[in-house]
């Protein structure tokens, strides 16, 4: 009986251990997989300085992208518009006919302060991404109109009264597409680390 | 296909004044933090491009020499089969490229360089406060822990890329990268027109002409690394005869 007992604590041990190991990674996969992946601005929008709604201004008033967006067409960064650029209509839209959010856009005018606006699609320090060879791509070589293009990366803005990040924007987005249309820029590589990275 | 690029240099030393415009101006588009003296004695200093100063002679009949050194992009690079996680390759334009995001650290690239042009990041850089809006924007500013080194201003390459191709429709090429004056930085502020930037697989273009002189050669050509850049002799004849 004695010599059997003695077996005990050598098959227990590692049984414990087994045990031990198995809750152990059950606890870290569950972490894992049910920790939402945190991205800035996508699913909840931040509140923005003025309540600007895209569903007004693209959907019902029917102004395009780069009408505002100057910059989209021709350099790195899309911008945002200069407050005397929404003064090009609401000089006129404004006063007790126009909603009261535009009040405030008057009032930055007057005052000759910009808005601070909160950026919303954020990307690492070391990506270089510039608009202009995107929408360049995406216009002519694939036919896009420039809402069409726009809307390939920043979602369905025109209905969006609150601008949220719809794409993760993470290095695989980017080589997803990057690799499918490589055939079509024959003359360099863009799948090449230094494309984005330098 | 179009004609793959090989971009190189031709560092004429006949011309170099030692006057150091390209190491600013290299410091400058680079984000390279500014070195002081304790940098240099603790050898922790960062240097994109340099010139190496030799004195020749004896008082009163003394020389100095400068030779511009700076990644020298070689071919047969010996920085990058040590590389473990590939952060170091070459691409298909020629350029020994150093991709920040992959790099882990681990040294092995800067210790097999012949030419000590790769430079470890010891510290965060840091400037002064009147600095911080010079830094340029296309450039990654290096952290703490990565290796870095002269990237031939590949930031420049690509803008010149997407200018040409952008707005005037045309490949780049060459020619068109003079007529727009995209010169790397150190190009670009040389005063005598030492350093000349081109495309090598571009047999009219002035680095092919220039590095088929007489008196060009490769910085330790001997060891097979196959360096992009060519060097041209000095014309001296007072020079003593090695």
């Amino acid at each position: 009986m004695i010599s059997k007992l003695k077996y005990i604590p050598m098959v227990l041990g590692p049984l414990i251990m087994t045990a031990v190991v198995i809750v152990l990674a059950i606890f870290i996969l569950r972490a894992w997989w049910t920790t939402p992946f945190q991205v800035f601005g996508m699913g909840e929008p931040p509140e923005q300085p003025i309540a600007f709604p895209h569903t007004q201004h693209v959907k019902i008033d029917g102004i395009s992208c780069a009408f505002c967006h100057q910059n989209v067409i021709r350099g790195d960064a899309a911008t945002m518009p200069a407050v005397e650029q929404c003064l090009f209509c609401h000089a006129t839209i404004q006063g007790d006919t126009a909603p009261p959010e535009v009040a405030k856009v008057v009032a930055h005018f007057e005052s000759g302060t910009p808005i601070n606006w909160k950026k919303i699609h954020r990307l690492p320090d070391h990506v270089q991404f510039s608009h202009e060879p995107h929408v360049r791509f995406l216009t002519q070589t694939q036919g896009l109109g420039i809402e069409a293009a726009c809307a390939t990366c920043h979602g369905d803005v025109r209905n969006m009264v609150e601008v949220e990040q719809v794409r993760r924007l993470k290095m695989g987005d980017c080589v997803d597409c990057h690799r499918d249309n490589i055939y079509l820029t024959d003359n360099k590589d863009i799948t090449d680390c230094v494309t984005c990275h330098y | 296909m179009a004609k793959q690029h090989k971009w190189g240099m031709v560092v004429d030393i006949d011309r170099c004044i030692g006057c150091q415009a390209c190491v600013i101006a290299c410091q400058s588009e680079n984000n390279v933090p500014i070195n002081e003296e304790v940098d240099f004695l603790s050898r922790r200093a960062k240097q994109w491009i340099r010139i190496d100063r030799f004195w020749e002679g004896e008082y009163p009949n003394v020389k100095a020499r400068f030779i511009p050194v700076f990644c020298q992009h070689c071919d047969n690079a010996p920085c990058e089969p040590v590389c473990p996680t590939y952060a170091t390759y070459h691409n298909d334009q020629g350029l020994n490229v150093q991709v920040y995001n992959r790099c882990v650290g681990t040294r092995y690239c800067a210790n097999n360089c012949p030419y000590q042009v790769r430079f470890f990041n010891f510290f965060n850089p840091s400037w002064p406060e009147s600095l911080w809006n010079q830094l340029n924007p296309d450039v990654t500013v290096r952290s703490r822990g990565i290796m870095e080194k002269c990237t031939f201003c590949v930031q420049r390459i690509r803008r010149a890329e997407r200018l040409i191709e952008g707005q005037k429709g045309e490949e780049l090429t060459d020619q068109k990268i003079k007529d727009g004056n995209f010169m790397p930085a150190c190009v670009n502020a040389c005063p005598t027109d030492t350093l000349v930037f081109g495309d090598l697989n571009d047999e009219t273009s002035e680095v092919v002409r220039k590095s088929k002189s007489d008196r060009s050669y490769r910085l330790f050509a001997e060891l097979g690394t196959e360096p992009s850049v060519f060097y041209l002799k000095k014309v001296d004849p007072a020079a003593k005869s090695h």
